[in-house]
C-alpha cells in the first residue's frame, strides 16, 4: 500500500480545464462560422477547412520532429490556427496557396518562437499576411455565396426571388461591403446604399471572406466562448465599443460618404478577431487592463484603416500591430499586490 | 439579531473547488483511537523548536509538558497519555521532513482519548476572573498554537502589545478548505466553549469590537453559534456571514471581506488592529483558561471518498496517520494520495507514520480520478497566457511571472514580483489549464531566497 501513495505539492486537485480543452472549446465555438461557410460557399468552405488543419497539422508534426520536441499536437493549437486561417480568406483561394498559408502561419508565426505560448503574433494572421504579401490578387478576389450565385447550386427558390426583385443585389455581391464602403468614402456617396445590405451582413448573404460573411453564426460562437469562459469579455467589449465609437463619430458627421457603425461591426472579420483572433490568449495581455488597451486598440486601428487608410479591411494588420505591442502593455500595466506597491 | 444567511462580504478573486464537506458534515464528533503510543513532535508551530524537558525512560502523566522552548514565538507541547518517555528521535515530520520528537508509550493497553469538555461550559463565561495577564500565561503554558493550519503560537497573537494595539478581533469559522468540517462540527457541537473562548481573548487582547466570520455554506454553524450568543446576551459579538469562496479562510481574505481593510504586503494584521484566531482555537483557550487543561487533543476530520467510515474525531496529538485510517476502517484499493489537510493546501504523505499534530484538521484520502485531475497525471504545456491565475490570485500578484521566474532561476524578479506575498493558497495551480505547478514552484522559490538570504542553510 505504502509505495502507491503518491506525493505530491498541494493542490491536490485541480479544474478540469487543459489546454487541449481550451483549445477544443474554440473549435466548437467556430463550428457555428463553419457550418455556416459550407452553406454560402459549399464545397469551397470544406477544401479550405481541410487543406488548412491538415497543412498546419502535419507543419507542426514535422518542426517538433525537427527540433527534436515532444509531440505537442495533442494541445490541438494547431488545428485552431488552420481553422482561423482558412475562415479568414477569400473562399475562392487555390488550395496550394493555403497550404502555403498554412505552412507560413505554423513554421513561422508559432514554432520558430519555440511553439505555442512562445509566440509573438497570432499564427492565423501571420500566415493571412503572407498570403495577403505574396499572392495579393487570390486574397482579393471574392467569391458571391452560392446562395445568391446562379452558377451555383441554390437551396431554394428564395433566392431567386431575391434576384429578381432586387437586380441590384447580384451587383453588389461581387464586392465586399467593405470594398463598396471604401468606394462611398472616395465618391463621397453611397453608404445608404451599403447600409441596406445590413440583414444580408448580419446572416451572411454577403461577398467576403470564407467564415466572416455571417455575423449570426459568429456571434452564437462567441457567446458559446464567453458562456464556457474560454475567453473574457473585456476584448470583445473593447474592439466592439471603439469601432463603434470610431465609425459612429464619422457617420454622424457624413452619413452619405461613411457607413453606419452597424455595418461596420456585421461585415468583415471584426466580429471573428473580436471572439477568436484577438482573444488568442498567447498574443494578448494578461491583466483586465491590458485587455482594454489591446482591444482598443485593435478596434481603433481597424476603423482607421478601413475609413482612412487605403485597404477595405484592417483586422489583420491592426490585430498584427497590437501583437507587436502586448508585451509593452504587460509591461505597462504593473501588479500591485493587495496592500502593496506595484513592482518597478 | 438576523443572520443574513447569504453571505455579502468577500474578496477579490478566489475560486470555487468543489466543496464535498457532505461526506462528513453530518457525523458528529466521536472519540478517536485509543492509542498504544504516541509521537509529539517538538515542532508543531511557526517559530523556535521546543527542547525535550524529559529523558528517555521518564514517567510521564497525561498533561504533562514534554518539551518547551525560552523562545518568544514557539509553544511547549505536552503529552496526551499517562505513560512512560520510550525514545526522544527523529520521526517523520509532515512538512520538515525528519524532525524530533518525544515518543511516548501509553502505560495501558487502551488508552481512549480524553472527554470533550464542550459540557463544562455554559455561553455566559465569568471572564472578569481572569486577569489578562493569567489569561496569556494559561495559553503560553498550555502550548496553544493557530490550529486552523498555520500553527503560530496564539500567546504571542493575542498578548497586549503597546506599540501595535489590537482593536478588532475576527473569529474565523470560515473553513473553506474542501472536505473539512471539524470547524463546523466545533462550531454546532462547542458552541458554548468557542464562545468562552472568544470572550477571554477578547479581554486578554484588549479588542473592542468581536466578528465570527462563517461561510453561507454553514447555515447551520451561523444559526447556532448567534443563538447562543442571543442567550447569553452577548450583542458585541456580531456573526458575518461571508461568501463561500476559496480562500475565504485565509486571514488576509477574511479582513478583507469583513473589515474591507487590506493588510500591507509582508506585514501582519496586528499592523491594522485586528486578530484573528480559529474557532478550534478559541476553544482551546477556554479549556485552557478555564478548565488549565493543555492542548493535547484536537478534532481532525478522517475524509475522502478512498476512506471506509468518514468521520470527524476527537483525537490524541501525535496519533499517527495511519492509525486514524486503520480507526475509519482503513483505506480502499481507490486510495492514491494521503493529504494531511484539505486537497488545496495539505501535505501529502507517503509515510503514514506521520504523527498529526495541533495544526492538523484533517487527513483527506483521494482516489486516483481525483488527483487524475492534479498537476502530474496530465501533460504541461508551455504558459499559454490565459491570465486565469491572475484573475483568481487572492493577493493580485501575477503567480506565472513569478514562477517562470524561479524556473529560470531569476530570484530577483521573482522577489520583485513579490514573491514572499503569496499566501500559497494553490487558486492558480488549481485553475492553470497549462497544468503549471505554480504554487509547487513559488513555494520552491520562497526557499530559494529565503536560503540566498543565509536564513536557512542548506
Amino acid at each position: 500500500m505504502l509505495k502507491d501513495l503518491r506525493v505530491s505539492c498541494a493542490p491536490h486537485i485541480s479544474e478540469p480545464f487543459s489546454t487541449r480543452s481550451v483549445m477544443i472549446d474554440v473549435v466548437i465555438g467556430l463550428v457555428p462560422a463553419m457550418i455556416a461557410a459550407g452553406y454560402y460557399f459549399r464545397i469551397r468552405a470544406a477544401v479550405l477547412i481541410a487543406t488548412c488543419v491538415i497543412s498546419a497539422v502535419i507543419t507542426e508534426w514535422l518542426c517538433n520532429v525537427i527540433r527534436k520536441k515532444p509531440n505537442s499536437l495533442d494541445d490541438f493549437s494547431a488545428v485552431v490556427t488552420g481553422i482561423i486561417l482558412a475562415l479568414s480568406v477569400p473562399p475562392g483561394l487555390p488550395a496550394w496557396a493555403a497550404v502555403i498559408g498554412s505552412v507560413f502561419a505554423i513554421a513561422v508565426g508559432k514554432m520558430v518562437f519555440g511553439g505555442l505560448g512562445a509566440n509573438i503574433f497570432n499564427p492565423a494572421m501571420v500566415g493571412r499576411a503572407f498570403l495577403t504579401a505574396s499572392f495579393g490578387m487570390l486574397m482579393t478576389t471574392w467569391t458571391v455565396p452560392a446562395t445568391i450565385d446562379k452558377t451555383m447550386p441554390i437551396l431554394g427558390t428564395k433566392n431567386d426571388a431575391l434576384l429578381n426583385e432586387k437586380l441590384e443585389v447580384v451587383a453588389r455581391t461581387q464586392a465586399t461591403p467593405l470594398a463598396q464602403s471604401k468606394e462611398a468614402i472616395k465618391n463621397k456617396t453611397g453608404a445608404k446604399r451599403v447600409n441596406n445590405h445590413l440583414p444580408a451582413a448580419v446572416i451572411g448573404e454577403v461577398g467576403g471572406c470564407l467564415g466572416e460573411t455571417s455575423a449570426i453564426a459568429i456571434l452564437i460562437g462567441g457567446f458559446y466562448l464567453l458562456i464556457r469562459k474560454t475567453i473574457n469579455c473585456h476584448i470583445p467589449l473593447a474592439v466592439f465599443l471603439s469601432a463603434y465609437v470610431f465609425s459612429g463619430v464619422t457617420w454622424l458627421i457624413n452619413p452619405e460618404a461613411y457607413i453606419s457603425p452597424a455595418m461596420h461591426l456585421a461585415s468583415g472579420g471584426l466580429l471573428l478577431c473580436a471572439f477568436f483572433i484577438a482573444t488568442d490568449p498567447v498574443t494578448a495581455p494578461l491583466t483586465k487592463k491590458g485587455m482594454w488597451i489591446f482591444g482598443i486598440g485593435v478596434g481603433t486601428i481597424t476603423m482607421l484603416i478601413r475609413i482612412v487608410g487605403e485597404y477595405p479591411e484592417g483586422v489583420m494588420f491592426s490585430v498584427l500591430l497590437m501583437n507587436a505591442v502586448t508585451p509593452l502593455i504587460d509591461r505597462l500595466c504593473k501588479f500591485a499586490p493587495a496592500g502593496g506597491k506595484p513592482n518597478v | 439579531m438576523k443572520v443574513d444567511i447569504k453571505g455579502r462580504f468577500s474578496f477579490p478573486g478566489g475560486t470555487h473547488p468543489p466543496q464535498e464537506k457532505n461526506l462528513t458534515s453530518e457525523s458528529s464528533i466521536q472519540p478517536g483511537p485509543a492509542v498504544k503510543q504516541v509521537t509529539i513532535m517538538l515542532s508543531q508551530h511557526i517559530g523556535a523548536i521546543c527542547q525535550p524537558t524529559v529523558n528517555k525512560g521518564d514517567i510521564v502523566k497525561a498533561g504533562q509538558m514534554v518539551g518547551n522552548s525560552d523562545a518568544f514565538v514557539s509553544a511547549p507541547v505536552h503529552s496526551p497519555v499517562n505513560g512512560k518517555v520510550k525514545e526522544i528521535s527523529l520521526q517523520s515530520h509532515m512538512v520538515l521532513g525528519r524532525s524530533p520528537a518525544v515518543v511516548i508509550e501509553a502505560e495501558s493497553e487502551n488508552n481512549p482519548p480524553k472527554e470533550q469538555c464542550c459540557d463544562k461550559f455554559t455561553s455566559d463565561v465569568d471572564e472578569i476572573k481572569y486577569s489578562a495577564e493569567q489569561i496569556c500565561s494559561a495559553v503560553r503554558e498550555a502550548g496553544i498554537v493557530g490550529m486552523g493550519g498555520a500553527g503560530f503560537p496564539t500567546r504571542v497573537k493575542i498578548e497586549p502589545n503597546p506599540r501595535l494595539p489590537k482593536e478588532t478581533l475576527i473569529i474565523n469559522g470560515c473553513e473553506c478548505e474542501p472536505y473539512i468540517t471539524c470547524d463546523y462540527r466545533i462550531m454546532l457541537e462547542w458552541t458554548n466553549q468557542i464562545i468562552a473562548g472568544v470572550k477571554l481573548t477578547k479581554k486578554t487582547s484588549g479588542c473592542s469590537r468581536v466578528f465570527i466570520g462563517i461561510e453561507d455554506n454553514k447555515p447551520g454553524a451561523i444559526e447556532a453559534i448567534t443563538e447562543s450568543l442571543k442567550n447569553s446576551g452577548n450583542d458585541d459579538i456580531k456573526v458575518i456571514a461571508v461568501k463561500t469562496k476559496y480562500p475565504q479562510g485565509g486571514e488576509r481574505q477574511l479582513i478583507k471581506a469583513i473589515l474591507n481593510k487590506t493588510v500591507p504586503t509582508g506585514g501582519i494584521p496586528p499592523m491594522i488592529g485586528v486578530v484573528v484566531l480559529n474557532v478550534a482555537t478559541a476553544a482551546a483557550i477556554a479549556e485552557a483558561v478555564v478548565l488549565g487543561q493543555p492542548l493535547t487533543h484536537r478534532v481532525v476530520t478522517v475524509t475522502g471518498e478512498a476512506v471506509a467510515n468518514p468521520g470527524n474525531y476527537y483525537t490524541a496529538i501525535g496519533t499517527t496517520v495511519g492509525e486514524l485510517i486503520e480507526f475509519c476502517g482503513g483505506i480502499t484499493q481507490k486510495a492514491a494520495k494521503v493529504v494531511l489537510g484539505g486537497p488545496m493546501m495539505g501535505i501529502a504523505v507517503a509515510d503514514l507514520s506521520t504523527p498529526i499534530t495541533k495544526s492538523s484538521g484533517a487527513i483527506t484520502v483521494l482516489t486516483k480520478e481525483q488527483i487524475g485531475g492534479a498537476k502530474f497525471a496530465r501533460r504541461q504545456t508551455a504558459c499559454i497566457r490565459c491570465g486565469r491565475c491572475i484573475e483568481v490570485c487572492p493577493e493580485n500578484l501575477n503567480p506565472t511571472k513569478i514562477a517562470h521566474a524561479v524556473k529560470n532561476n531569476l530570484l530577483d524578479v521573482a522577489e520583485s514580483y513579490y514573491l514572499n506575498a503569496c499566501i500559497e493558497c494553490g487558486c492558480c495551480s488549481y485553475v492553470c489549464p497549462a497544468n503549471i505547478e505554480i504554487t509547487g514552484y513559488i513555494k520552491t522559490g520562497k526557499i530559494a531566497l529565503a536560503r540566498q538570504k543565509k536564513k536557512i542553510p542548506s
